[in-house]
């Protein structure tokens, strides 16, 4: 991108190839006759490629009476610490009162001072300063700083603050530790607000790539405009990431701004169990509401789940498992495993029903990965499957999966028809609650 | 009828889920400060300065309710908002005065909490420090939830000089009268005391407190109405706490020509005057508000600095997530705590400089707020209309210039 000599010749040109924003605001414009135009106030940068590059100065002039013009980046001569000279003259330059054009990202309006999400931290921080990088001419968003010294920058007592810590500890951490976080974990969260989205789209590949806890914990640290404003930006299985991570405080106030149709969107993407845990405690028209516009199936299944009390294992179960009417090869049922589409729950479980859905035996991947393909699929699976019923308690549950090592357990109705599973996930968070439970009330009584 | 009643009742619970900041907030300002200028005010003036309270009562209605639009327009705090849009200078600087002005609130907060253990007869060697452990406990320990039910019981003994006010049987007819007719008198002495009076109702801290609450609260656009009337609901039972007070103290210390200085003098010769009841009541509700605004400062403090500053805020991340936010919330209860048990410390001082770097913030937040309150990009349709706008620049304006008087007759004396 950059040619090897260019870089040398900068760096002679230049003593530092790293510029800091703050060390650019403020500074004063000189047209080419070496006239005062006014200061430097933001930079617009274009946020298509990863390291943004300058594209337009915004220079402002007077007070209290403020004047703003745009000038292209190619005009300008020469940047050095004091000023800024540029080619052009200063009749050329058009001043106006406004210069909020909310399609572009700025520095000064978006960025500096403003929250962003550090995707690498898996955190929301604030941009105390910008770091850029001079290439060719122009500038690069290179890092965000975020630490204390560049507050201190910002407020003009670096040297100061250099000097006395040095004259204290000259090997403080302080002195020689930067804090900048590279521009390509940076996620800025700045509104356009006649569209609602976020300006930068290149970044979504790193949000994804968080784990879902984490992104929902981010997303529980932003306020609520950002949230949504954020959340309208990602893709479907993000989305569906964040809205199982996040309480149901948040999940509410998020759909209320959403259509319906992508609630739906949502609800159709996440394990039916979450899905239910959701509308249940939803009011009862909206519930209905978004029940209606789902697929016919879909509703009834979850209509269905939502019958049953939450902690008996009808509540707890999911809709979501692999089965086979028995008769069928172990070879064709692999090759439906496979191009199944699955959703984010995925236990290795398959089951074995007959016609009319009931359950018959129960086998895992590894032992149809080892069988004949020839052979039928009832010869493959395990010795006995054991079961719980719809109104069986948690503990029963549980007790269950410790005792026969299951990750997953088969829920069946009074006719031995399989209704749905139980993971291991499910009941883990429910016994963590009932021990944290327990816990509380042991730390409260009086020692 | 049945489903105007079942709506009558939805609103009402609605309500009750959006109440809280506003009344708080609003409580918060009867302070130990507040009491000991409302008490001066009945015993030195009578029922002279009551008329004072309507047009506060308007004032904190106005500049509460901007501050409490903006977060749940913007869903930030005032602190974030004016790092934002106005950069961190000038946040840096409104933060250090912050900062100073209440740690002196803090301290003349525990000095309340002080006097009124000595008007119980405990030393204030054993009630101050429990206070400071109490105070730093119920934040460090609780959520934001369980602690705004703390703070709204809180709210609810300030009932105590209402009653104390019936049992000094005042004259109703000449607080009527008095309430609605503005009577200016023009000696130095009474405009000071109306100065006063008016200046401890709308504090910096309050602006910030708000605002953070109601976000925090998380409440949404559409029950906004409810969030304004639980401005006005507090602003009205702030000020009608005030006049009680003033009223139980120009019954009995006025009539009598009794002078006092602080709000200690005032339970004591409540004692023979208006009885053991009267005092005790007077005295509880000290301690009451002592406590209370002691608890929220160094919070509000702690959670603006951290905001504006960019470090990690909040009650639920740990120390070693947030540093910052628990040094400077443990450090200004520490130093409230400790300076009122130094022997020999001087209250009045003390005071003064808390209302001088109060004046002294006031204004720029107050500019603050109607630059952020007005910015079309932050808050797009519910900027202010425009009569809304010329009774809230009267306001500023009138608050500015009380400030700055305020300020300069501090130091001239």
């Amino acid at each position: 991108m950059l040619s090897q000599n260019k870089t040398i010749s900068e760096k002679l040109n230049s003593q530092c190839m790293f510029v800091y924003f703050s060390q650019l605001m403020d500074k004063s414009v000189i047209d080419s006759q070496g006239e005062l135009v006014g200061r430097l106030y933001d930079i617009i940068v274009k946020p298509t490629e990863v390291y943004p590059a300058s594209a337009n100065l915004i220079i402002r002039k007077g007070f209290p009476n403020r004047k703003y013009a745009v000038v292209s980046w190619h005009d300008i001569l020469e940047r050095d610490e004091k000023e800024i000279r540029l080619k052009i003259d200063k009749p050329k330059i058009v001043f106006s009162e406004r210069h909020d054009n909310k399609e572009e990202l700025t520095l000064r309006r978006d960025i500096l001072d403003q929250q962003v999400v550090d995707t690498y931290n898996h955190k929301v921080i604030r941009v105390n300063d910008i770091h850029m990088l001079a290439v060719d001419h122009s500038l690069m968003i290179a890092h965000v700083d975020i630490s204390l010294k560049g507050l201190i920058r910002r407020l003009g007592f670096e040297k100061i603050v250099d000097f006395l810590v040095r004259l204290t500890n000259r090997n403080a951490d302080y002195l020689k530790t930067e804090h900048l976080i590279s521009w390509k974990h940076i996620q800025p969260l700045s509104i356009n607000p006649v569209s609602m989205t976020i300006k930068v789209n290149v970044p979504e590949k790193q949000l994804s790539s968080i784990p879902a806890a984490d992104l929902g914990e981010i997303f529980l640290d932003l306020n609520i405009k950002n949230q949504i404003v954020l959340f309208k930006a990602l893709d479907l299985n993000s989305k569906a990431k964040i809205f199982m991570n996040i309480d149901f405080k948040t999940q509410s106030s998020l759909i209320e701004e959403l259509e319906p149709k992508e609630v739906v969107e949502i609800l159709n993407s996440i394990p039916s169990d979450e899905a239910t845990d959701f509308l249940e405690k939803l009011p009862g028209d909206l519930t209905d509401k978004y029940l209606s516009l789902m697929e016919n199936k879909q509703s009834k299944k979850l209509s269905q789940l939502l019958g049953y009390s939450s902690d008996s294992a009808g509540g707890l179960m999911t809709a979501e498992y692999i089965s086979f009417i028995k008769g069928t090869t172990v070879e064709s049922a692999l090759r439906q495993i496979k191009e199944r589409p699955y959703k984010s729950e995925q236990p290795q479980f398959v089951y074995i029903v007959d016609e009319n859905n009931h359950l018959v035996g129960s086998t895992n991947f590894r032992r149809l990965l080892l069988a004949n393909p020839q052979d039928i699929i009832e010869n493959a699976a395990f010795p006995r499957t054991f079961f719980v019923h719809l109104n069986s308690s948690v503990k029963e549950v549980a007790y269950l999966m410790d005792k026969y090592k299951y990750y997953a357990i088969p829920v069946i109705d009074e006719n031995s028809v399989l209704q749905g599973i139980i993971t291991v996930d499910d009941i883990l968070s429910q016994l963590i609650s009932i021990a944290w439970r327990r816990l509380k009330k042991i730390k409260v009584k009086p020692k | 009828m049945r489903t105007k009643l079942r709506r009558f009742w939805k609103n009402t619970l609605i309500f009750l889920a959006v109440m809280g900041p506003g009344i708080i907030t609003a409580n918060v300002d009867n302070d130990a400060g507040g009491i000991t200028t409302y008490s001066v005010a009945g015993a030195h003036f009578g029922y002279s300065l009551i008329w004072s309270f309507i047009p506060i009562i308007i004032a904190l209605v106005i500049i509460q309710e901007m501050c409490s639009r903006m977060a749940v327009v913007t869903g930030k705090g005032l602190a974030d908002l004016i790092r934002e849009e106005f950069g961190v200078r000038v946040t840096f600087y409104a933060m250090i005065v912050l900062i100073f002005s209440n740690i002196f609130n803090t301290i003349s907060e525990f000095a309340g909490i002080a006097a009124s253990s000595e008007l119980f007869g405990v030393s204030k060697y054993i009630v101050v420090p429990l206070c400071a452990i109490f105070v730093w406990w119920l934040i460090v320990k609780g959520t934001y939830k369980s602690v705004e039910k703390v703070f709204l019981l809180a709210c609810v003994f300030y009932v105590c000089y209402i009653i104390s006010g019936f049992l000094t049987k005042p004259n109703w007819n000449e607080v009527l009268k008095s309430s609605v007719n503005p009577v200016f008198k023009f000696n130095k002495a009474y405009l000071l005391m109306l100065m006063g009076v008016i200046g401890t109702t709308i504090a910096p801290w309050m602006q910030f407190y708000q605002q953070a609450s109601v976000v925090e609260k998380n409440i949404k656009l559409k029950n906004y109405k409810y969030s304004k009337l639980d401005v006005i609901i507090g602003a009205f039972i702030v000020n009608i706490v005030a006049i009680f007070i003033v009223i139980v103290c120009a019954d009995t210390l006025f009539k009598n020509g009794i002078r006092i200085e602080t709000a200690k003098d005032a339970a004591l010769a409540l004692k023979p005057l208006a009885g053991r009841y009267c005092f005790y009541l007077f005295a509880f509700g000290l301690l009451n508000a002592s406590v209370f605004s002691a608890c929220i400062l160094p919070l509000s403090t702690a959670y603006s600095v951290c905001e504006g500053m960019g470090w990690e805020v909040g009650v639920n991340r740990r120390f070693r997530q947030a540093p910052q936010f628990y040094i400077l919330y443990s450090a200004i209860i520490i130093i409230g705590a400790v300076v009122i048990l130094l022997p020999r410390v001087k209250l009045i001082p003390i005071m003064l400089l808390s209302q001088a770097t109060n004046g002294l913030l006031l204004p720029f937040v107050l500019i603050f707020m109607l630059l952020l309150v007005n910015n079309k990009r932050l808050m797009g349709k519910y900027t202010n209309s425009k009569t809304y706008n010329l009774f809230a620049i009267l306001t500023v304006v009138g608050m500015i210039g009380l400030s700055v008087a305020l300020f300069f007759t501090l130091f001239i004396k």
